[in-house]
């Protein structure tokens, strides 16, 4: 493959990656957020993959591989898990309105896309526009993780600014050394279960949701 | 001036979207009766429907002023106008002044003003309470719909559809940058809005809670009605017409023969595409309460924000 | 012998956490914990002396040098008072119910599991392996947080996990942005590696390493509880079990201010020193001026020793902001003291409120008639904590005020100082009251039990000795980790 293809395609995949990330914003329910991400995922494998083809570089079809298989299927299928065994009855709980997260998600967008101007001398001719197309997932994953009360939609956003710093580190540095991104898969995995663990002991013990806990104060 | 695209070519055009309107409902409705395991009415319902009602006399309400009459008339000639301006089997642009894609917007919020006048106009509740609600949504789609052709439109520097889908020539999804993805996303969320169609409007029920667009039409009757009906048939194609030819231009630039069966082919193939598109959303998703409409085309008007952000950047 | 000790030192805590599934008998686990947490202190006090002799090593992704041995000592310190302490608290919280026989276990394999991410992070020198093992921590103590399973604990470590993984995203972003910088100079040869990266920072793109750090900062910050991002830090110190509490505000948040002051240095070399300072500075301010409200207004008394990190972590981030060898200096020791004595004034706490069965100060009256030791050493922490000569941390914050003249920054220096005055008369009065007057009648009366006493008088004794005199051993790892740091 030449540049300028590998080029366009990475281009054409940040496009749809930020495209679901609007998903995950705007998404009243969270089996769709969920979906969401896992497509998010499964286009960073799919970039990886690409990039991976391109430099010849083998880390990275390894990344793809393990993005593909943990991101994109065990970690949804976790959610769901969750939400079936739960019985979410309560989706998504923002805490300011979802237009307004919106609007908040446009703003970090194009502030994303200005940052990575001042960002040129590490961008790679390789990568085209994928540096602030990482820079907006990370913020946005950030953004979801702050803006919703329940659990799940937190863990949501959490995967998805995981998915921002990947998709940076790639179009960075063609991805960080392959021990490191490793173990960074591996951390997400606990902090997954970790999260999991919580949200059904608290259903257990003090039968309540994430979402009620508001007691600690001052 | 020249140009590619003859009066003659366009007035053919224009007449063939007009006549291919309803069709092009009628083969939605079978799509969705078939998704949904019924059997369904014929494509060419719609055509029974419209003669029937032409034929048809036309009963009026006692608060409706003289204007009521010549509301539909408008509403349709408006909205014909507008479809002069999509162009259907030949790119390129035209041969004499002609309209661009904001006048073609223009064209289809002047319909729909007039609509919601009209029933504003007859004094039915149901009416007024369709026209209202229309005219909420309405300020929400038409400016993300301007956005998506202008996202598009920066790229080949003009707003005229035909010399646009000249431009763009027949780049296929591999050349297609960032942008053009975003784009198409806000365009494919607007497409339920700006045709009626769940999970925005309901088409099928005259259920008051729900209804929008079905609301404003139910004072009209007769050949009014019909001319209604038409325009909204009309109205629908245009809308299709215009996403094809921002998003999927493979208009040939071939003026022979070959040239002009290609072209009708491929502007079939690309309406009956979207076509299944707005079927399969039809029967997958539910309606949405009206407070959440402003939620749902808010996905469309990040999606067209960010198209047209990348194009600036 | 020492880089053996490299790799030795993170499977100690590793292999005593493994060891303790095996058994469930709560002599057995205590012993275990207190050999594990022994093993650890002698084999950090071998690897300082190794460094002393021969200098930074540095083996695979671990390295060790004067900066990292002054956390380690002081995580060795925390950890070995913290095992002792738990035999007599752990008695107690059983017989109270607060704890559960049957899952013991879990309890002291998830701490000592907490240990070794701390002790990874402490030794890490490639910066990807400092963020794994900094989420490490996240992951281990959030669990840790939420152990008793009431509601508050729960909802303090849910907020916990949230607020710091989100920090810590920025921190991860942080890291890759400055390891794309360096990877950009150093072309093929590229690592993550804090010391190659140090090697060519000065060639470093000012502008990206800029946002990096801030990134960073911001990231590694919310783990250090620097206002604004502290957040969580009240709750989860206030809610998780008091040994746990100490570990907190004693050794996790100075080893994410040692991450801080990793990438410090990375960006003082790319873009001058000016830059980071100036950030620090600020944060620090911020955290110094946002506590304090807190802090008088608070009723809770863990809460209160909570929101007091916030503002000696911003203490610390205003000497390293001041810069210079005496803000610096001053910071690393203010990091040792403040360590020392947030545990010992937790273990103070800790027994307080077991006395009491209640964290309302308002509640705890007479401590000094029910367990005069324990109150006299709770007074200790609290006179040592607000600043009073000749404990250790009026040293440390008079080092940080000289740095802070030096720089002639007299509006950072007036609102410090007024802050710490104004702290110095709330947190008296807080403590006074607790000490003095006559008991509750809810008071236990319990005779003082010995091994919390042990732990805290360990504590208070190394606290009261670095306050007359700094060991010269001591004081040579800090002049050398300020070099580190300054040149």
């Amino acid at each position: 493959m030449n540049i300028a293809t590998v080029h366009s395609i990475i281009d054409d995949l940040g496009a749809l990656l930020l495209f679901t990330m609007i998903l995950i914003v705007a998404a009243s329910q969270i089996s769709r957020a969920i979906y969401a991400v896992a497509t998010q995922s499964l286009f960073i494998a799919l970039a990886g993959a690409v990039l991976a083809t391109a430099t010849g570089n083998v880390d990275l079809w390894v990344i793809a591989g393990i993005t593909l298989i943990v991101k994109a299927m065990v970690l949804p299928w976790l959610l769901h898990w969750v939400v079936r065994r739960m019985d979410v009855k309560r989706e998504v709980e923002p805490v300011i309105p979802d237009m307004a997260t919106l609007a908040l998600a446009v703003v970090i967008v194009v502030m994303s896309f200005h940052l990575s101007a001042s960002l040129g001398s590490v961008r790679q001719s390789i990568t085209g526009n994928a540096l602030p197309v990482g820079i907006a997932l990370t913020l946005n994953g950030v953004l979801v993780m702050a803006t919703r009360k329940t659990a799940l939609s937190q863990m949501v956003g959490l995967f998805a600014a995981e998915n921002g710093i990947f998709f940076t580190a790639m179009a960075v540095t063609e991805g960080m050394p392959l021990i490191i991104e490793i173990g960074v898969i591996l951390d997400v995995i606990l902090a997954a279960l970790v999260m999991t663990i919580m949200v059904l002991r608290v259903r257990s013990t003090v039968d309540a949701d994430i979402a009620d806990l508001d007691r600690l104060r001052g | 001036m020249s140009g590619d695209r003859t009066l003659l070519l366009v007035l053919f055009e224009m007449i063939l979207l007009v006549l291919l309107g309803p069709l092009l409902t009628g083969i939605i409705q079978k799509l969705k009766a078939r998704l949904q395991s019924r059997q369904g009415a014929g494509v060419i319902q719609p055509y029974y429907d419209l003669i029937k009602l032409l034929n048809k006399g036309t009963v009026q309400a006692d608060t409706a002023s003289g204007f009521y009459r010549s509301i539909p008339v408008l509403v349709l000639v408006a909205t014909v106008a507008a479809g002069a301006l999509i162009p259907v089997v030949r790119a390129g642009p035209p041969a004499f002044p002609l309209g661009d894609a904001l006048m073609l917007l223009g064209l289809l919020s002047l319909a729909r003003f007039l609509t919601a006048v009209s029933a504003l106009d007859a004094g039915g509740a149901f009416g007024g309470m369709g026209a209202s609600r229309e005219m909420t949504i309405a300020p929400l789609v038409e400016p993300v719909l301007m956005m998506v052709v202008f996202s598009v439109a920066l790229s080949a520097g003009t707003t005229e559809l035909g010399a646009l889908e000249a431009h763009r020539g027949s780049s296929w999804i591999l050349s297609w940058n960032a942008a053009d993805f975003l784009g198409l996303a806000a365009m494919l969320v607007l497409l339920p809005a700006e045709t009626g169609r769940i999970p925005v409007d309901n088409p099928d029920t005259h259920l008051e809670l729900t209804m929008l667009h079905e609301g404003m039409l139910l004072e009209h009757s007769g050949p009014g009605l019909g001319c209604m009906m038409l325009a909204s048939h009309t109205r629908q194609i245009v809308t299709l017409g215009l996403a094809a030819a921002l998003f999927f231009p493979i208009g040939p630039v071939d003026t022979g023969a070959t040239g002009f069966l290609l072209g009708a082919g491929a502007f079939v193939v690309k309406i009956l595409v979207l076509a299944v598109y707005l079927a399969l959303v039809e029967s997958s998703y539910a309606k949405l309460r009206l407070f959440q409409v402003p939620q749902y085309l808010g996905i469309g008007f990040v999606c067209a924000l960010m198209a047209l952000a990348l194009r600036i950047l | 012998m020492a880089e053996t000790l490299l790799w030795v030192l993170p499977l100690v805590p590793t292999v005593t956490a493994l060891l303790m599934l095996t058994t469930r008998k709560r002599i057995l686990l205590s012993c275990l914990d207190i050999a594990g947490s022994a093993v650890l202190t002698v084999l950090t006090l071998v690897l300082a002396c190794e460094v002393t002799d021969g200098g930074p090593r540095s083996l695979g992704v671990f390295r060790v040098d004067d900066l990292g041995l002054i956390f380690l000592l002081l995580l060795a310190v925390l950890t070995l008072a913290v095992s002792i302490y738990t035999v007599g608290w752990l008695k107690q919280a059983l017989e109270v119910g607060n704890m559960k026989a049957d899952s013991l276990r879990s309890y002291f394999a998830l701490v000592h599991a907490f240990v070794a991410t701390i002790v990874v992070t402490i030794l890490a020198d490639n910066l990807g392996i400092l963020w794994i093992a900094m989420e490490g921590t996240t992951i281990t103590s959030a669990i840790l947080i939420g152990y008793h399973g009431h509601h508050h604990g729960l909802e303090a470590a849910w907020k916990y996990i949230i607020v710091t993984t989100i920090g810590i995203s920025f921190g991860l972003f942080g890291t890759v942005i400055i390891y794309a910088a360096a990877s950009h100079v150093m072309g093929s040869a590229s690592s993550m590696s804090w010391a190659a990266i140090m090697s060519v920072a000065p060639k470093l793109d000012p502008g990206i390493v800029r946002i990096g750090f801030i990134f960073a900062l911001v990231g590694y910050g919310t783990k250090a509880g620097l206002a604004p991002m502290h957040l969580w830090l009240p709750d989860a110190h206030s809610q998780a079990p008091t040994p746990v509490s100490a570990l907190l505000s004693g050794v996790l948040i100075k080893c994410a201010l040692l991450a801080i002051i990793r990438f410090q240095t990375i960006a003082a070399a790319a873009c001058g020193t000016e830059f980071p300072q100036q950030v620090l500075l600020v944060f620090g301010l911020i955290s110094v001026v946002v506590a304090t409200p807190f802090i008088l207004a608070q009723h809770d008394l863990k809460r209160l020793l909570g929101y007091h990190s916030v503002e000696h972590v911003g203490i610390i981030a205003l000497g390293l902001g001041f810069g210079g060898t005496i803000g610096t200096y001053g910071a690393l020791l203010h990091v040792v003291n403040h360590g020392i004595t947030k545990a010992l004034a937790f273990f103070a706490a800790g027994t307080a409120i077991a006395r009491y069965d209640t964290r309302d100060m308002q509640a705890i009256r007479g401590l000094l008639t029910v367990a005069p030791i324990g109150a006299t050493l709770l007074m200790l922490a609290a006179l040592s904590l607000a600043g009073v000569p000749p404990f250790s941390i009026f040293i440390s914050e008079l080092m940080v005020l000289r740095a802070g003249i030096g720089q002639g920054d007299w509006v950072s220096i007036t609102i410090f100082l007024l802050m710490v005055v104004i702290i110095f008369a709330g947190l008296l009065h807080h403590a006074g009251a607790m000490v003095f007057g006559e008991p509750t009648a809810a008071a236990s009366r319990e005779p003082e039990a010995r091994s919390p006493l042990l732990a805290m008088l360990l504590l208070a004794v190394i606290m009261i000795v670095l306050g007359l005199t700094i060991p010269a051993s001591f004081d040579g790892h800090l002049k050398r980790a300020t070099e580190v740091i300054v040149d």
